[in-house]
């Protein structure tokens, strides 16, 4: 739910709450002030009467007479305190005919040392009848918010959201890699300054950062390679001189040591890279040709292992990836499918425009399939191989936002890519039947 | 052949020395720009071996000059740093060639020889060893009259057997010559085995001399004097 849309409904509930209670409060005052109108007017009147009778004369006919009776009471009638009182209530309205509202004002005088106790009364509009003009005009007045809470909560917030959405979308195509500082829209609102403030400061680390990271992961690359070379070169050295067998052995275990020190090392370097996303996809690349060539460079292995390949490789495939990364993707698969197989087994490669799927046969992996992905595990923990090639393969994938899967199936196993991000690649598994064509066989 | 190499690193400097000097080339070190643009300026080079690293900038620079005032010289990178920029960057500006950090010193070596077949011996694609022949053209080997059916990767075997003849190749180089280097794919050295094995095969096949042999433990080396040894 949008933010303004919040605020509007937050809005509306509150305006009904103080209309509400506003309402009551409109109605007793109302009713409060009525009463306290007619009672100033009677009190005058009685005070009024109290005049005349003081004067002397009869005043039996006058007008002010009309709703008043005057009494004389004995002394200790008297009340104490208060001068006046009054009464109110429902009473039969003869002239009306009907039951009205009646308010009765009662004072006392003494006048030349006689008592007396005058009351007045009239009729006064009912409270109830002046219930529903209230509600009314707050059923108007509620009305009106709405519509222009509704109307300036779509008009005010496209004002003062604005810088807002502007940072957004700086902030949406900020680049890391383009190493450029961000340029956030001016702005006068303090909190919208604030998140500026704070975005550049973060934004301005990340990038200090990230130098620094690919900066180490070079330096780190330089000078582990230089020891590396200098020790392979000793080894080569040494191997020329003069050296008996056993001591042969010795150097032959440190060269292959030496090997796979250098080539995790690469690997580590490399995916160290493509999480950096330093590879940016270029023109796209013709994914049919490489997965031909790729495969022709490697079909001396197939032949020694005894292996039978077959294709089915669609015409101009071409894929938004950067040339190298393509080149590693399928040397990486088409090498494990090779090295993971059985002696005399088959290797399918089959390229569509929706994908690659690479099957061969091959032993039962020891781990879960889904965790050779991960970095250094291997589903043959005696194997040579250091387990990083399918860390890389998943790491192409992931920065192409294409969708892989391993499965191992009845002695096959599949790896399936897919090329659109909507498409799963355990779709591609569903449907198999591709005219394949033998490229090779033992 | 007049190597020069600008290396920072002097332990691996003195590898790359001893390594050529036994072929006999003449190689000279500097181990700073300043030193290399006071040896470029003397004398002329046939390979020029350059590490981008340098203590006192980056190596690229240097590689303007050379190709400004070294026009014949070829000139081979080193680097630590495989990133992909240089390298292009590098092949751009006129290098002959790029190596990445930990190489095999007879991999510098074939790629110097490489390097400098194509560029000074012009038209001939020909390379001769006693009675076998190959032609880096058409990648075709002749023993005497005889042409030997063999694959890419057999040819490309024996070519960096006769570059670096009586040499002692490890499984590991050879590996990463035939196949490079940037697959986890240790176990190719079954592959270099069936590779020798069958190489080996056909040029006794075809009547030449058996100059390749096992060393135990370590690999193969091509010995040049077997042939006289025998006779």
């Amino acid at each position: 739910m949008k933010l303004t849309n919040k605020f509007t409904l937050w809005y509306f509930a509150i305006m009904l709450v103080v209309l509400l209670i506003g309402g009551a409060i409109v109605y007793y005052e109302i009713q409060w002030k009525i009463s306290r109108v007619e009672v100033v007017r009677h009190q005058r009147l009685n005070d009024l009467i109290a005049q005349q009778i003081s004067k002397g004369g009869d005043y039996t006919d006058h007008p002010t007479r009309k709703r008043a009776t005057v009494r004389e009471i004995p002394a200790d009638s008297m009340p104490r305190g208060e001068q006046s009182y009054y009464t109110r209530g429902l009473n039969w309205n003869p002239e009306f005919q009907a039951n009205e509202f009646r308010l009765v004002v009662t004072s006392f005088y003494t006048i030349h040392g006689r008592h007396y106790r005058i009351a007045t009364y009239s009729f006064i509009p009912s409270f109830y009848q002046l219930l529903p003009g209230v509600v009314d005009s707050f059923k108007w007045i509620l009305l009106l918010l709405l519509i222009l809470v509704a109307i300036s909560g779509k008009l005010i917030p496209k004002y003062i959201l604005s810088p807002f959405k502007r940072t957004l979308k700086v902030i949406q195509c900020f680049d890391l890699k383009q190493r450029k500082s961000i340029l956030l829209p001016e702005t006068r609102t303090d909190e919208f300054k604030e998140l500026n403030k704070f975005l550049k400061k973060m934004t301005d680390k990340a990038l200090e950062d990230y130098q620094s990271l690919k900066e180490f992961a070079e330096n780190a690359s330089h000078e582990l390679q230089t020891p590396t070379a200098i020790i392979r070169g000793k080894l080569d050295l040494l191997m020329e001189s003069d050296i008996r067998d056993d001591q042969a052995i010795l150097i032959a275990e440190m060269q292959t040591a030496l090997e796979k020190l250098s080539r995790i090392h690469s690997s580590l370097t490399l995916l160290t890279k493509l999480e950096n996303k330093e590879y940016t996809a270029g023109t796209p690349v013709c994914l049919s040709m490489l997965t031909r060539e790729t495969l022709d460079s490697f079909e001396e292995l197939i032949q020694m292992k005894s292996l039978t390949l077959s294709c089915h490789i669609e015409e101009k495939v071409y894929i938004p990836l950067h040339s190298s990364l393509a080149d590693l993707l399928l040397t990486n698969l088409i090498s494990n499918a090779i090295r993971h197989n059985i002696p005399g087994g088959n290797i399918k490669v089959i390229l569509t425009k929706a994908g690659l799927i690479i099957s061969n046969t091959g032993l039962q992996p020891q781990l879960p399939v889904s965790e050779l992905f991960e970095r250094f595990k291997k589903g043959d923990p005696a194997s040579d191989s250091i387990g990083i090639g399918l860390a890389i393969v998943r790491q192409i994938c992931d920065l192409m936002n294409f969708n892989i899967v391993y499965e191992y199936v009845s002695g096959q196993h599949l790896i399936a890519i897919s090329f659109q991000p909507s498409l799963l690649a355990s779709k591609l598994l569903q449907n198999l039947n591709f005219p394949l064509y033998t490229v090779m066989q033992p | 052949m007049k190597v020069l190499i600008i290396e920072d690193h002097q332990e691996l400097a003195r590898n790359i020395h001893d390594f050529l000097a036994k072929e006999g080339y003449i190689c000279e070190l500097s181990c700073t720009q300043e030193a290399a643009r006071e040896k470029l300026g003397l004398f002329q080079y046939d390979c020029i071996l350059l590490d981008i690293g340098l203590p006192d900038g980056n190596g690229l620079h240097l590689l303007d000059l050379i190709r400004k005032e070294h026009q014949d010289s070829n000139v081979l990178i080193i680097s630590a740093r495989n990133a992909l920029d240089d390298k292009i960057i590098g092949l751009e500006n006129g290098a002959d060639d790029y190596l990445t950090k930990p190489f095999h010193l007879a991999e510098l070596h074939a790629r110097i020889r490489a390097v400098y077949r194509r560029k000074n011996l012009g038209g001939t694609h020909m390379i001769e060893f006693n009675e076998i022949m190959l032609n880096t053209d058409t990648f075709e080997v002749r023993i005497g009259n005889t042409t030997l059916d063999t694959t890419r990767k057999e040819f490309d075997l024996l070519l960096y057997f006769i570059v670096n003849k009586n040499r002692v190749l490890s499984r590991q180089a050879i590996a990463a010559h035939l196949w490079g280097d940037y697959t986890d794919n240790l176990a190719n050295f079954d592959f270099v085995y069936q590779h020798v094995k069958n190489l080996r095969r056909k040029i006794a096949g075809a009547g030449g001399t058996d100059y390749i042999s096992t060393v135990y433990g370590l690999g193969y080396r091509f010995d040049a004097h077997k042939h006289e040894a025998e006779t």
